[in-house]
């Protein structure tokens, strides 16, 4: 069992880092993506700066400049998305079927034991397709979405592929409504 | 990384700082020395969230070997990690914490991916040196 345990780290481990090259590959080292991306930071430094410098005390003229700025920065971050959605796909269609393939491979494998009982809602993906109801077994699907979830984020943050912060509080990189400002 | 590069770019505007004081230490350095200067947020906030992940994994092995199981052990997680971190940042660096958005913003940052990776090593460190028992009673 523990072998397994391990295999899937590995698995995990390796399928985070094609990710991140695929995208490498037709994402981030395009042009636009660059210049997309370089344009959201210096915006969001910029938006948040001239907020942080007025505070409350706004006057008309500065409310609309900052709403203004506000409305080229979602759109830049319209743009930046656009462009990451395409290769996305093609890269999610593919994941997809990887992780179709190893559900084969593991189906109705104990591949870990569970140091905590897991709650109801969760109980379907931890005892996927595992005989027996034993919920403390731990299935495939669970494991590898931990390991994912910790092993994308970070490898992604390592190599610097992660969106800023000012950049995803100012507007999120995937073009979410900006928060209002406090 | 790029993290270097916004050092410069901000001791490069930073006129006024930069005759009193030419070059900061590194992250590194200034990560582990009580009351730090922190002119870069972004620098600040990757230090909490690599210490949030080195703590994550360290407290996954911990909680296997010993090995704590059960409800308790993710309270006691929970607990640890914002507790640690909370401590650092208000009584080691003592920074404050509203620039930062408050102490929410300090606690939260990093802890969902820090709680995935003591998933982790805690799941891996139970199986293999626990559960044994578990496979030969089947």
């Amino acid at each position: 069992m523990w072998a397994d345990t391990l295999l899937i780290l590995f698995i995990s481990v390796c399928t985070a880092l094609l990710g991140e090259g695929l995208t490498w590959l037709m994402v981030y080292r395009t042009e636009k993506y660059q210049k997309l991306k370089s344009e959201v930071e210096r915006q969001s430094k910029r938006l948040e700066k001239r907020k942080e410098a007025h505070g409350d005390s706004l006057d008309k003229q500065q409310k609309r400049k900052i709403e203004r700025e506000e409305e080229k920065l979602k759109q830049n971050n319209r743009d930046l998305s656009l462009v990451k959605m395409k290769s996305m796909f093609a890269i999610g269609f593919a994941f997809t079927a990887l992780l179709s393939m190893f559900n084969n491979i593991f189906d109705g494998r104990v591949v870990a034991r569970l140091p905590f009982l897991p709650i109801s809602w969760i109980q379907g993906l931890s005892h996927r397709n595992l005989p027996g109801d034993d919920y403390y077994d731990c299935s495939f699907i669970f494991l590898y979405i931990l390991c994912t979830m910790s092993i994308r984020q970070n490898t992604q943050k390592l190599l610097g592929f992660a969106p800023s912060r000012t950049a995803s509080k100012q507007g999120g990189i995937f073009g979410a409504p900006p928060q209002a400002y406090k | 990384m790029s993290t270097k590069t916004k050092t410069t770019e901000k001791n490069g505007s930073n006129g006024a700082t930069n005759l009193k004081q030419p070059a900061l230490e590194s992250v590194w350095v200034r990560a582990f020395k009580s009351e730090s200067e922190w002119p870069d947020k972004e620098e600040f906030l990757d230090v909490i969230y690599w210490a949030r992940q080195f703590l994550g994994i360290a407290v996954g092995v911990l909680w296997g070997l010993i090995p704590l199981k059960g409800f308790v052990a993710l309270l006691l997680f929970a607990l640890v990690n914002a507790g640690i971190v909370y401590m650092y940042c208000t009584s080691f660096q003592k920074v404050d914490e509203e620039e930062y958005g408050g102490a929410w913003e300090l606690t939260k940052e990093g802890f969902m991916t820090s709680f995935a990776g003591f998933l982790v090593t805690w799941i891996i460190f139970y199986t293999g040196l626990h559960s044994e028992g578990f496979r030969k009673d089947l």
